[in-house]
């Protein structure tokens, strides 16, 4: 153990974690986590307890969609999941068939009414990926030999700058079976 | 003995504040113009400020003190990856142009880590051309204590460090800031800003000391006299870049490329001198500059001396 008083650190660690999530727009998402570090060792470990995405969702349920000439317009109902919507669409159909016309409006070249109403959006990829970018927007730079502990309700990742310990993976598996079967903060 | 001040005020009549500069023996340094503002940084003979300022106050202006004025300074991070940049290292480097300085942001090629981090000779060879240079460092005691602190450790430039945790004393630099640490947003609330004004006043103290051994042995001529004789050289009035010469304590750097320009550069006449002979002109580590160090005023009257026996 580190001998000297690292408290300042553990501090701003935190501080700077929560402004993260906060800037991703992912606080509610993230029920609790806990950051530990051992700058003697040196490892420096991270764990989140994931909350619950929105579940999958179609897009006839969150849009009206209407035949147009040559394609189908899109009425998006619930604003919320328009960049989600509109990312998705240009991922599949590419950005020149696919047009946003007014804030609620789209339309979408050369795709029928059938494809378009059974897509589906799944935010749990995203919420994941928008967490692994906190951490990694947090993690100390030098410490890229990694290990991760990932599952539905918990996400742990312990870095080093040599070799992994097998000792501090033991400590990781314990904060993460702790982190998984904690209730939000 | 030289002092720096601002002018800031209106462009109407500035030429009246010119030939006043002039009259008393001093140097425009640098003006910037926006639109019918104007900031001129002059350099004028301590004992003339009072005739300086009953002309600022005819002119409807104002001066305003820049002790770090003339000097160029190097804000040094581990990194430029986002875990240093842009906060807080920009906003000491922004802190410190704010007093006069001119800064260099700077991130280590290989600084990262704990027992990885390490600085090259090249850049340690860079850090020495300015006037003095602030580490930027993290939050963990032990990793600065430990490892961090070899990163300045043979560095001549003198070094202010800043880093998270209260540390009472660090080796290998003149002074130490604590209490910033890693940042994700701008350092603008108030203990944030009193810990930006500790950094500069930690650096205005270190280019006290370094002025003050300076005039010990006083400089052959003031850089901003040089830099008045160089700006006339032809590849410098056709440079694009912002700050084509830039003063330091002991000289200057001039960004024009030394191979092609070191013989012009060196036939520059000072007070009845070459350039080359009283000061030593060198290739800058920073692609296409050139660095020349003021020799003292008795290195040059040795010099002369010399030349006149033999």
């Amino acid at each position: 153990m580190t001998q000297t008083d690292e408290r300042f650190a553990y501090e701003n660690f935190e501080w700077i974690f929560r402004q993260i999530l906060q800037d991703l727009g992912i606080t509610r998402s993230v029920l609790a986590f806990r950051i530990m570090a051992d700058p003697a060792a040196p490892y420096f470990l991270i764990s989140i307890r994931l909350g619950r995405a929105r579940s999958a969702v179609k897009v006839s349920d969150m849009a009206q969609l209407n035949p147009h000439t040559g394609g189908t317009a899109i009425t998006i109902t619930d604003e919320g999941w328009a960049p989600a919507l509109l990312n998705k669409l240009w991922q599949r159909y590419g950005r020149d068939r696919v047009e946003q016309l007014t804030r609620f409006e789209m339309l979408v070249r050369g795709v029928g009414m059938d494809e378009l109403s059974s897509l589906e959006l799944d935010p749990g990829e995203e919420l994941k990926s928008k967490i692994l970018d906190a951490v990694w927007r947090v993690f100390p730079e030098g410490f890229t030999v990694r290990y991760n502990i990932v599952d539905d309700r918990a996400m742990t990742i312990i870095g080093t700058e040599h070799d992994m310990d097998p000792r501090w993976i033991e400590i990781a598996k314990a904060v993460h079976k702790e982190m998984s079967v904690k209730e939000a903060e | 003995m030289y002092e720096v001040l601002m002018y800031d005020g209106g462009v109407y009549r500035v030429n009246e504040l010119y030939e006043l500069v002039e009259d008393v023996g001093g140097f425009v340094i640098q003006k910037t113009q926006i639109q019918v503002q104007i900031l001129v940084t002059m350099a004028i003979p301590e004992e003339e400020r009072p005739a300086i300022e009953a002309k600022t106050r005819e002119l409807g202006g104002k001066i305003v003190n820049v002790p770090l004025a003339g000097t160029e300074i190097a804000v040094v991070a581990p990194t430029l990856g986002r875990h240093h940049m842009p906060h807080p290292t920009c906003d000491i480097a922004e802190q410190l142009r704010r007093l006069g300085a001119i800064t260099v942001v700077m991130g280590l090629a290989r600084g990262k880590g704990r027992r990885t981090s390490q600085i090259s000779a090249d850049e340690k060879a860079i850090i020495e051309e300015y006037d003095a240079a602030v580490f930027v460092l993290g939050n963990f005691k032990d990793c600065i204590l430990e490892h961090k602190v070899r990163l300045f450790e043979d560095i001549e430039t003198p070094v202010v460090a800043v880093c998270g945790p209260q540390i009472g004393s660090l080796p290998h630099c003149e002074a130490i800031v604590c209490g910033v640490g890693r940042k994700v947003e701008r350092m603008r609330r108030e203990e944030e800003i009193a810990r930006l004004e500790d950094v500069s006043v930690a650096i205005e103290k270190v280019i006290k000391d370094k002025r003050r051994v300076l005039e010990e042995d006083p400089l052959f001529v003031h850089p901003a006299e040089v830099k008045d004789r160089i700006a006339e050289l032809e590849p410098v009035q056709r440079s694009l870049r912002p700050a084509p010469i830039v003063l330091h304590l002991d000289g200057l750097r001039v960004k024009i490329p030394y191979r092609e320009w070191k013989d012009q550069i060196a036939a520059v006449e000072v007070y009845g001198h070459r350039l080359g002979d009283i000061a030593q002109i060198s290739d800058s580590r920073l692609g296409g500059s050139t660095l020349i160090k003021i020799k003292t005023r008795s290195e040059v009257e040795d010099h002369d001396r010399r030349k006149r026996s033999g």
